[in-house]
């Protein structure tokens, strides 16, 4: 049902982004290439047979699928310039294709997450059975460490000091110059891999001298991330109501990434 | 002397002034001294001033100074402990900074204090925001605490060390992600079912470096000292041969200076092929250096001869002649038959390879 209503709003916010790219030609770092227009993208389909057009699709597919293994936004220039390649002015109408064969046999949505710089994530569109009634699921260690940090951030108003975070991992027996047995060099797991799968912004702070940074969430930690059930775990730690926390508790409520489960 | 003191004890019992008016008037009195005029008009203006002068004693000025660093490194050093929404260790430390900041004359002390005010400042802002989230506050370390409980930290042996006690199961992250993951609507990554080669390629970094690096050790350790030896020994040892083959084309011929010497019996060795040909070469030098010199006699046979000392200038600027001289195997072993050489005339080197 939900799929439904889903449905037309990939392609209206393809048309919408192919728009705006036009308008903004897409100069800069990005692959050379424009958005084109509709018509041309009719014409440039009239050449083509289906056949050849669903290759491209399978090919964009699995070269997202691929990508998408480090969890590193997929950007749009590597697409063009590693798959598509002459078949460029059919781009948007391909990614159509391959935004819906993600959503209908993946189960996946394909997610522009910043149209400036056009970065696609994929993220499960199926809702996760809840652990304990199903517990195959091994547990990543590194989730775990990004809940933690990620739950601070939201539960102190979206903004934190590093030296916050720090504070509260070293309680946790996780130290920055320390090498962790799960983690590995854990300053560099959270400042450089978390901050390029965009899970996390790590930026400095200005006018501080010496440099001091603040954490806030990553572009993929906004659409990935329940805020409503981040709040009733941690409220469930603190064996508190999450309506307590009357701040933390509107905002989660206001988050656009709940709204599905509900309807479900 | 005695005006210092008086100052001194009139800004000991003085109230402190108002901050803002007290900086404004410690830069005037700085600019007094750093004219450094302890005159009549210097000290004039100051009493004119109203200035409640402490001797800018360097001694005591350090000392000032020392107390605000230390006060804004422990700042630094328990922010965490500050920002506490329990502790008024913020109201503690502002106090101190007052009571420093009374004996305060010049402004470089001031600005000390200015720096601290900036912290103090940045303190109580989040403090101000602790207080701004309404209904319950949320405190990293209590949550840490909770954290902790759920990672299934064994408290029992906590009593002992509160800071690093209690054990933390191994599976503790582990447990935190499972439950974690609940939160995430993270795309299940593709995999391959058989786990087959992976998907990147072995680091070809590793490849490039060592080719890189083998060639490089090669060229430094054995090049140069290669390259030298060779050249210069075997240039000596070309040289060392041909003046042994002519000691032995002058003992012969001093021997028994009628007998002409043949060519090929004073070349050949019978033994040894490669010797023969280095006993040509090495002749060449000698004919080229006009030490030797070749004829053919009535049968067109090759003789060979040492130069005289005085004919040889008169040699050398004569016609010059070149030939080539080719040699078989097969030659020399129809050689060594037709002259029936038994035994070389050019003895072998002390050792065939050049010493070094």
């Amino acid at each position: 049902m939900s799929q439904k209503r889903k449905a037309p709003a990939i392609p209206n916010s393809q048309t919408r982004y192919s728009r705006a790219s036009q308008a903004l030609d897409d100069s800069g770092e990005d692959y050379s290439f424009t958005q084109p227009s509709s018509s041309q993208v009719q014409r440039g389909l009239d050449h083509l047979t289906p056949a050849q057009v669903d290759q491209k699709m399978a090919e964009v597919v699995q070269f997202i699928l691929i990508k998408d293994q480090k969890k590193i936004p997929i950007k749009r220039a590597d697409i063009v310039k590693h798959v598509m390649k002459e078949y460029r002015n059919i781009y948007s109408e391909v990614m159509k294709r391959v935004t819906k064969t993600f959503e209908r046999v993946f189960g996946l949505t394909l997610l522009e997450i910043d149209t400036k710089n056009h970065l696609y994530i994929l993220i499960n569109k199926l809702e996760t059975v809840p652990a304990d009634v199903c517990n195959t699921n091994p547990g990543n260690p590194r989730t775990g460490l990004l809940f933690v940090i990620l739950s601070i951030i939201f539960m102190k108003g979206g903004v934190v000091k590093e030296s916050v975070v720090w504070n509260t991992l070293k309680k946790l027996r996780v130290e920055p110059g320390e090498r962790h047995e799960d983690f590995g060099d854990v300053k560099k797991l959270i400042t450089e891999e978390f901050v390029r799968q965009k899970n996390l912004e790590y930026v400095r702070i200005p006018h501080t001298d010496p440099p001091e940074h603040e954490f806030r969430w990553g572009l993929r930690a906004e659409k990935e991330v329940s805020k409503i059930k981040m709040l009733q775990f941690v409220s469930q730690l603190h064996d508190q109501d999450p309506q307590s926390w009357s701040q933390q508790y509107r905002e989660a409520t206001a988050d656009p990434n709940n709204q599905r489960p509900q309807n479900v | 002397m005695a005006e210092a003191n008086r100052r001194a004890g009139r800004g000991g019992q003085g109230t402190p002034a108002p901050q803002q008016n007290g900086t404004g008037r410690r830069s005037r009195s700085q600019r007094d001294e750093d004219t450094s005029d302890e005159d009549e008009v210097g000290s004039h203006q100051r009493r004119s001033s109203q200035v409640p002068e402490e001797d800018d004693d360097p001694a005591q000025r350090r000392l000032i100074r020392h107390r605000y660093r230390e006060l804004i490194n422990s700042v630094q050093q328990n922010r965490e402990d500050i920002l506490c929404p329990s502790s008024d260790k913020l109201t503690e430390v502002l106090r101190q900074a007052d009571q420093l900041f009374n004996n305060v004359r010049q402004a470089r002390e001031a600005a000390l204090d200015a720096q601290f005010l900036v912290l103090a400042t940045d303190l109580g802002k989040e403090k101000a925001c602790q207080l701004q989230a309404d209904g319950s506050t949320f405190d990293p370390s209590v949550y840490a605490e909770h954290l902790l409980t759920f990672m299934g930290l064994n408290r029992l042996e906590e009593e002992d060390s509160d800071e690093e006690g209690g054990y933390l199961p191994q599976d503790a992250w582990q447990r935190l992600g499972v439950k974690a993951q609940d939160c995430f609507r993270t795309a299940p990554s593709f995999r391959f079912m058989l786990g087959s080669f992976m998907a990147e390629p072995p680091p070809p970094r590793q490849r490039v470096e060592r080719q890189r690096k083998a060639p490089n050790k090669e060229v430094k350790r054995i090049m140069p000292t290669q390259v030298k030896k060779v050249d210069e020994s075997h240039q000596e040892a070309t040289e060392k041969e041909v003046e042994r083959i002519l000691g032995y084309l002058q003992q012969y011929h001093q021997e028994d200076p009628n007998s002409p010497i043949s060519y090929f019996e004073f070349v050949i060795d019978p033994r040894s092929f490669s010797r023969t040909v280095e006993n040509i070469f090495h002749v060449s030098f000698l004919i080229r250096d006009g030490l030797a010199r070749m004829y053919l006699d009535t049968d067109k046979l090759p003789y060979i001869a040492p130069v005289e000392q005085g004919e040889a200038e008169a040699g050398g600027s004569s016609s010059r002649q070149q030939c080539v001289i080719s040699l078989s195997q097969a030659n020399w072993k129809e050689i060594i038959q037709a002259f029936d050489i038994k035994e070389a005339m050019i003895g072998a080197p002390i050792s065939c390879t050049p010493v070094e």
